[in-house]
This record gives C-alpha cells, sequence and structure tokens, in this order.
C-alpha cells in the first residue's frame, strides 16, 4: 500500500479485512474470499525465512499435524488433504517438520535457497529410529 | 419490554446532575459504563433509576473503575450504537489514557464531565483543573453555565459528536456543586421532541456488522502516526465548528434558545471584558450591569465551546475592548492561565491594543464574589485608561496570605 | 445457543477456513498464534475480538495491515476485556431494541491478552468483565513474561526464571517470587466456567473454548504459550517445550466450573520430571549450577504438591 498522505485514508486509522460485503467468512477458503489490501493475507513475509520447508507428498499421511501447528497459516490444507506450503506467509520456523509424524518426514526443512526437486530426488530413506 | 416513555412538566426544578440523567435517557442511549465519583455520581444514579423504573431500554454497566467506564463505552461505541458517561476530577484522571484513545478511533461519546478540582489535597469541590487535563486530548468540550444549559448541551453533544463528518467524542462541562447540585428552573423538551432533535444513531464502522469486519485500534509508529493525528486536528477544524454552528441553529429553531460557541454579554461598546468559564460568567455579567451603573463600559466573555477554540471569535470578539481579563480557575503550575495562553494566541496577530491580564481564582471550589470582580473590573479600567498593564500580568484572587502576582 | 461446530479428529479440524491471517509480524515459532487459532477455529459463528497491547496486538495490527477476519478492537494494555464487555453490552443493547444488522447471528466475544496485561495491568479489568459476568470469553497468552517489551518479569513468571528485570547473576538465581495462582483466581470468582489449556493438547483446548464459547456467562481461559525468543529454545521446538509443560505437570491442564468443581482433563502417561521442562530452555539454565540445583528440586515439589492438590480437589467435588 503507497504511502498516502493525510487525507488519504479512513478515519480513526480503522482497517477493513475484506473488499465489500462478506456473508460466511468461517466456510469460507482462503482462496475464495475477497480480502482487502489492507489485510495482512496480501503482504509476505518470505524474506524472514534463511530455512524452508520442503514437502514430499509420497510420505505424508495427512495427519494435519503441520495444519494444527503451523503459526502461519501457512499449511494449504483442503478437504483433509495436506496441500503444500503457503511461501508467502511461511516464516521458515521449523515447527512443520518437527512435528510430521512420518518415517521419513514428509516435511524437511532446508536452506532457503536449496531446490525443491533436487530434493525431493534425493530425499532421504526411511530411518531405524524415528 | 417496551420502556414507558416519562411525563414532564413545561418547568422542571433540576440540577444540573439531574439535567444530565434526564438528557441522556431522552437520547436513548444504547450504553451507558461508568463508575461513581463526586460530585458527578448523581448522574449515574439517576440514571440508574430510570433503567429500574423502565425508563431506559439500554444497557447500564457499571464498572469497577473510571478506566474501565470509558473502556467500556469504547468497546460498545466501536460495537456501534450510543453511548455516554460521567465523570470528575480523579476519576477523569485515572480515565484519561483512554480519551485520546476514544478520540483517535474517531468514536462518539458523551461525556459528562462534572468539573472537580485535582489532588493533592484532595478536594471535591468545583475548579477547572479536569476540563483543563484533557483539553489537547482531542474532544470536543462544551461548557454549560447552568443547568438548563447541561440539558441542553448534553442533546446538541450526541448530535454534532455522532455526526458522519465528525465523528468525535465530547464532553459536557459543568461546575461541581455550584451547577451539579444546583436546582433551577430547566425548561425541558417532550421525550419526543428531545429524542426527535438527537435523531437515531447511525452506525459507522460498526464491529457488530458482521458483514464488513472492522479492525478498531491499530498501530502506527513513525511512517503513519503523524497523518493520523494530522487528520484527526484537520476533521476539528473543518467539520466540527461548522456542524457545531449548525446544531446550535437547529436547537435555536426548535427551543428559541440560542447558543454561540463564544458567548458574549453586553460586549457592543465594552471598554473592559472578563473572559470566563462555567458558573463564574453569570456572576459576571451580574457584576459588569453593576459597573455599567458606575460608569464603567464592563462586558462579559463566556467560552461555550472550548475546543475546537474559538480563535477568530475570541480575536474578533475582543480586539476592540481596551483591556481584557482572562479567569482562569485551574492551578497554572508555573505558565499563563490556558484562558491567557489562548486568548493571548488569538490576539497577538490582530490589529489591537488590547491590554490582556491573567487571574488565578476559585481553585478547590473558592467563590468567587461579586466583591472580587468589582475590585476586578476597577482593575481593568485602570489599566485602560493608563493604556498600559499597571499590574503584575498575572494574580491570584481570594486566595489568603500576602498578594501573590507573576509575569 | 448456535450449534456446536463439529470436531471429532484433527482430519476433520483442517477443513476450519482460518480467520486469523498470516504475514502478521509474531516471531516464527511463535505459540501464540497456534493458540488464537485454535480457539478462533473452535466455532463458525461470528466473532468480536479484542486483544490487549502486547505481543499478540502490535503484530497483526501494524497499520495499514490486519491479519484480522474479524471484527477486532484494542485499545490499551490493560482493557481487552473491558473493550469486549462494551462491545457485548452494545450487543445485548441492540438485541433487545431490534437494532441489529444480522438478528439472526450468534456472535462469541473473545478478549485475549499476555500474563502481563492479564496477571499484571489489566487484572482488576478482568475480574471486573468476570464479577459482572458479561457473556465473554476471556484468554490468557501465558508466556510468563513481559515478551513483547523484551522480556521483564511479570506475575506469572516463575520462580528461578532469568527475566531482564529479574536477571540471574552472580549472586541472584532470577526470579524469586512464585507465579502468581491466576486460575485459583479466576475460579473464586464463581464464573461458569475457568480452563487451563495448552496449544499441544488441541482436542482438550477446542473442547473446552467449545464449552466456554456455549455457556451464558464469562468464561476465563489460561494457555500455556511457549515463548521461543524468551523461554530461549530453538523456533521449531515450540510444540515440544508445550509437550515438556503440559506432561511434567508444570501447566496442568484442567477446568473449574462454577468455581466449585474441578477436573483434571489430562494425566499424562508419562509423567516428565520437572528438570527435563527446565533443562529445555535457557532461561533457566542458571538452575543447573551446582549452587541452584536445590532450586530445581524445589521446583519438583511444588509441581507435585500442586498436583497433589488438584486432583483432592477434583476427588472433592466442591
Amino acid at each position: 500500500m503507497a504511502n498516502t498522505g493525510w487525507d488519504g485514508f479512513e478515519i480513526g486509522a480503522m482497517l477493513r479485512s475484506f473488499d465489500g460485503a462478506v456473508d460466511d467468512i468461517a466456510g469460507t477458503a482462503q482462496e475464495d474470499r475477497k480480502y482487502s489490501p489492507n489485510n495482512s493475507f496480501t503482504a509476505s513475509v518470505a524474506d524472514w525465512r534463511l530455512e524452508k520447508p520442503i514437502f514430499n507428498k509420497d510420505f505424508c499421511i495427512d495427519c494435519q499435524f503441520c495444519w494444527i501447528y503451523c503459526p502461519d497459516i501457512s499449511i494449504i490444507s483442503r478437504d483433509k488433504k495436506m496441500l503444500g506450503i503457503d511461501m508467502d506467509h511461511c516464516k521458515g520456523c521449523g515447527i512443520c517438520a518437527e512435528v510430521c509424524p512420518t518415517n521419513p518426514k514428509s516435511l524437511i526443512m532446508y536452506p532457503e535457497f536449496a531446490d525443491e526437486e533436487t530434493e525431493i530426488a534425493q530425499w532421504p530413506s526411511k530411518s531405524e529410529e524415528k | 419490554m417496551v420502556f414507558d416513555k416519562m411525563e414532564l412538566r413545561e418547568v422542571e426544578v433540576w440540577d444540573g446532575n439531574f439535567a444530565a440523567a434526564q438528557a441522556l435517557r431522552q437520547a436513548q442511549v444504547d450504553v451507558v459504563s461508568a463508575y461513581p465519583i463526586t460530585p458527578s455520581t448523581p448522574i449515574v444514579e439517576g440514571y440508574a433509576k430510570f433503567k429500574a423504573d423502565n425508563y431506559v431500554e439500554g444497557e447500564f454497566v457499571m464498572v469497577e473503575s473510571e478506566h474501565a467506564a470509558m473502556s467500556g463505552c469504547i468497546g460498545a461505541a466501536a460495537a456501534g450504537g450510543r453511548v455516554a458517561t460521567a465523570t470528575s476530577s480523579q476519576g477523569l484522571a485515572l480515565m484519561s489514557e483512554t480519551l485520546y484513545q476514544a478520540s483517535g478511533m474517531r468514536l462518539p461519546i458523551v461525556l459528562n464531565m462534572v468539573n472537580r478540582a485535582l489532588a493533592a489535597p484532595l478536594n471535591v469541590n468545583g475548579d477547572h483543573s479536569d476540563m483543563y487535563m484533557v483539553r489537547d486530548s482531542g474532544w470536543i468540550q462544551f461548557d454549560a453555565f447552568n443547568p438548563q444549559e447541561v440539558y441542553d448541551l448534553n442533546l446538541i453533544a450526541f448530535r454534532v459528536s455522532e455526526d458522519h463528518s465528525v465523528r468525535t467524542p465530547a464532553i459536557v462541562n459543568q461546575d461541581g456543586f455550584m451547577t451539579s447540585h444546583t436546582a433551577q428552573g430547566v425548561r425541558p423538551l417532550t421525550d419526543d421532541e428531545a429524542y426527535g432533535f438527537v435523531g437515531a444513531y447511525k452506525p459507522m464502522n460498526d464491529m457488530l456488522d458482521f458483514e464488513h469486519p472492522v479492525t478498531h485500534g491499530v498501530q502506527t509508529e513513525e511512517d503513519w502516526h503523524f497523518e493520523h493525528k494530522a487528520r484527526q486536528h484537520n476533521d476539528m477544524m473543518t467539520y466540527v465548528v461548522p456542524k457545531i454552528e449548525e446544531t446550535f441553529e437547529a436547537f435555536e429553531k426548535l427551543t428559541g434558545r440560542k447558543y454561540n460557541r463564544v458567548e458574549k454579554y453586553d460586549m457592543e461598546d465594552a471598554d473592559v471584558a472578563v473572559v470566563c468559564m462555567g458558573t463564574s460568567v453569570e456572576t459576571a455579567r451580574e457584576v459588569a450591569k453593576e459597573m455599567r451603573e458606575k460608569g464603567i463600559k464592563a462586558g462579559v466573555v463566556g467560552i461555550r465551546v472550548l475546543r475546537p477554540f474559538p480563535f477568530a471569535e475570541i480575536s474578533e470578539t475582543l480586539k476592540g475592548v481596551k483591556a481584557v481579563a482572562a479567569l482562569d480557575r485551574s492551578a497554572p503550575g508555573g505558565a499563563a492561565g490556558m484562558l491567557f495562553n489562548e486568548i493571548a494566541g488569538s490576539l497577538i496577530n490582530a490589529d489591537t491594543k488590547v491590554i490582556l491580564s491573567g487571574y488565578i481564582y476559585g481553585l478547590g471550589g473558592r467563590d468567587l464574589t461579586k466583591a472580587h470582580l468589582v475590585d476586578l473590573f476597577n482593575e481593568l479600567q485602570a489599566n485602560a485608561d493608563a493604556g498600559k498593564i499597571l499590574t503584575k500580568q498575572q494574580q491570584f484572587i481570594g486566595v489568603r496570605g500576602p498578594k501573590l502576582a507573576y509575569l | 445457543m448456535s450449534e456446536m461446530k463439529k470436531i471429532k479428529n484433527l482430519k476433520e479440524f483442517s477443513t476450519s477456513a482460518d480467520r486469523f491471517e498470516g504475514a502478521n509480524l509474531l516471531c516464527p515459532g511463535c505459540a501464540h498464534s497456534i493458540i488464537v487459532r485454535e480457539v478462533l477455529n473452535a466455532t463458525n459463528d461470528d466473532l468480536i475480538l479484542g486483544a490487549s497491547t502486547g505481543c499478540l496486538e502490535v503484530c497483526t495490527a501494524v497499520y495499514p495491515y490486519t491479519s484480522w477476519d474479524a471484527s477486532w478492537i484494542h485499545i490499551g494494555f490493560e482493557n481487552s476485556s473491558t473493550a469486549v464487555a462494551g462491545a457485548e453490552a452494545m450487543y445485548k443493547a441492540l438485541k433487545t431494541k431490534g437494532r441489529l444488522k444480522q438478528p439472526d447471528r450468534n456472535p462469541k466475544f473473545v478478549a485475549f491478552g499476555g500474563d502481563g496485561a492479564s496477571y499484571d495491568i489489566g487484572f482488576q479489568w478482568i475480574s471486573g468483565c468476570m464479577e459482572r459476568n458479561h457473556n465473554m470469553m476471556y484468554v490468557v497468552l501465558d508466556n510468563e513474561v513481559y515478551a513483547n517489551t523484551g522480556g521483564q518479569r511479570s506475575s506469572s513468571t516463575p520462580i528461578g526464571s532469568s527475566a531482564t528485570t529479574s536477571p540471574a547473576g552472580s549472586v541472584s538465581y532470577g526470579e524469586k517470587q512464585n507465579k502468581k495462582d491466576m486460575m485459583g483466581i479466576m475460579a473464586a470468582h464463581h464464573i461458569p466456567y475457568a480452563a487451563q489449556v495448552a496449544p499441544n493438547k488441541w482436542k482438550d483446548m477446542v473442547k473446552k473454548i467449545q464449552t466456554g464459547m456455549n455457556t451464558e456467562g464469562a468464561t476465563f481461559i489460561n494457555a500455556v504459550s511457549p515463548c521461543t525468543t524468551e523461554w530461549k529454545f530453538d523456533p521449531k521446538d515450540t510444540m515440544k517445550l508445550a509437550d515438556l509443560s503440559t506432561d511434567s505437570l508444570v501447566f496442568p491442564l484442567y477446568e473449574i466450573i462454577n468455581g466449585r468443581e474441578l477436573n483434571i482433563t489430562y494425566r499424562p502417561k508419562n509423567v516428565v520430571p520437572v528438570e527435563e521442562y527446565l533443562a529445555a530452555q535457557g532461561r533457566f539454565k542458571h538452575l543447573f549450577k551446582d549452587e541452584y540445583k536445590y532450586l530445581i528440586k524445589e521446583w519438583q515439589e511444588r509441581v507435585d504438591a500442586n498436583w497433589a492438590y488438584l486432583n483432592r480437589r477434583e476427588e472433592a467435588r466442591v
């Protein structure tokens, strides 16, 4: 949002979450919402990350541990399936990889510059001790 | 449950507190969140009794402190409805943090402030220390000089404060005890007339509109804060003043009672004048009339709207006067009085030779007597005759001990 | 009363559409937002939310961005409880007067505050809201420190913790006072429902939040919120710390109904020694010096005594 002058915004520094009227937000997926430009959903914290999670769906059991424990609403789960990671909002904390119960893990932290395809190609195999 | 209306006489005998409680009832306030403190307590007591007797349909939340009282008002106002409370002195001091938040969030709230001294030493009587303390808090401030005006200005305050171009909270001041506890004749409107004048509350940015979720009370740092505060001041200067004028006119049409941001008494040809607030205005008017009989052309200026300050009107009113006294009923704490400073500011660039002197008076409910005012007008006349100020610029009146004069 | 959202298992829960958004400014690994998500996702009803000044507030409503998809208000450090209570009063007033724009909704009123805002500066405001029994929920995000301002001690900071205003040093083991028993105090208001929750035990938490939200009157929730920054652990270990806190019984999970009936809602199969909980955090590092090891023993004794007390309360049914 551009830096506007004193006459360029709502009184009281009030912010709207959405553009226009909304009906049932608790029943509307993020991709179907009309976010206002003032909603932090429209912003990115990708540049906070030093490490990023890489998701290997081959091992995922859709347990949703990563979804429930992600502090940044960055695990994209739809219809009980884990689809991937919202890389605009992931801060790279690593909780998802930590709580992932599969063996090998379906989520592993890699340096931010790592290449996803390369890492998935050389994904670790099942380890003896989980 | 439908609430009952109240039959009122053409003239009721009400003190300022009861007049305020009646105005809140007639305005059909949705939420009153309040905490009792002398001398404003009877306002919330009166309102509580109205609620108990089914004259009020809204919520009455009796909280555990004045800070919570205004916090509740802010939450209620943001939710989207008509909100009011009352306080005084120490209560205002505790509440003061939230006054800035209410105005910064642009939430209309009407606060009845029954003016009382600030401790220490503890004192329950009337002076304007509390009014002065929050003068820069971004609230509109009206000042009533008697119970009738308390009633009228409450109705006016809702209409101004809630206007969508204004959306700024408003204080209605009255003198502790002198107005709040002194019963006088008050001509009320009928319940329907009063509510009709205030109008139905029109929500804006209301939290309870579930189709339009809203975030209130954000943080802004050096990148945004200045712009938001500038907007607040701009709206006070640009929108609030005409809205007050317009509302005063509408009120005059309805009742015949005319209010002005600056009230002028015998000022057309005045050589000397005092500027003051509260009940002192009425005392000063009486003395001014007597001074005229003695050949001194005395006038009185009452500040009806302290914020936004009537800068140009004060300048216009006073620039032809020879000597003016600013009467400040608040301990100045190492400076000239607030009114002295505001008036000096409004005159400094005007084409005038007016001599301005300041008087500190009436602290902690000390009476301002007619004798004080006679002496004061005589001092002003002497200044006018000499063409210069013959006293110090700041004097204390009505205090025991050696004469106090500074500056 | 609206129908409670059905959440049988985590898969079902994961179909929730969050009303709290990313790109907020909370630290990576912050438990606050995990707790907030679990609270908000426990219902599909409309929400009126408030937050006191603190980490949650300064990180989710910094102009020109909001991370809230439901109406939300912040006033000051001490008064999110009363702000939400004021909104609840307005809701009641407008309902009585028939002026609600969407009269068929069943909004839930929830205020959040950190332990500083709740145990300390906002204590009186919360007490007032509980005593008046507003139909609202107050949730403490209890990270036992003023984290937003850099780690000063609060009355929730536990004994032996090194905080910036109670630092450990050559002659000090840090914080000297015991954590305030906020649950006990709040329950003493005889509010219909009070509960302690932890984000790792999401099912327990969601059940309690739903119970609270569907209870008429004021409800109080104390949520342990492991703080990567001030407890000094790696951000990836937030849930591990939450597990240690509940499984060591440092944060026992229980509820108190009407100020009387106490139910323990989680009994760890394997109780972890308190020492392990302390050892996982930098704020307690100095306790492992020889001269302070007695404090670890005392810690364990205190936790054991509290657990015994809770069990006796539960058995007594009074």
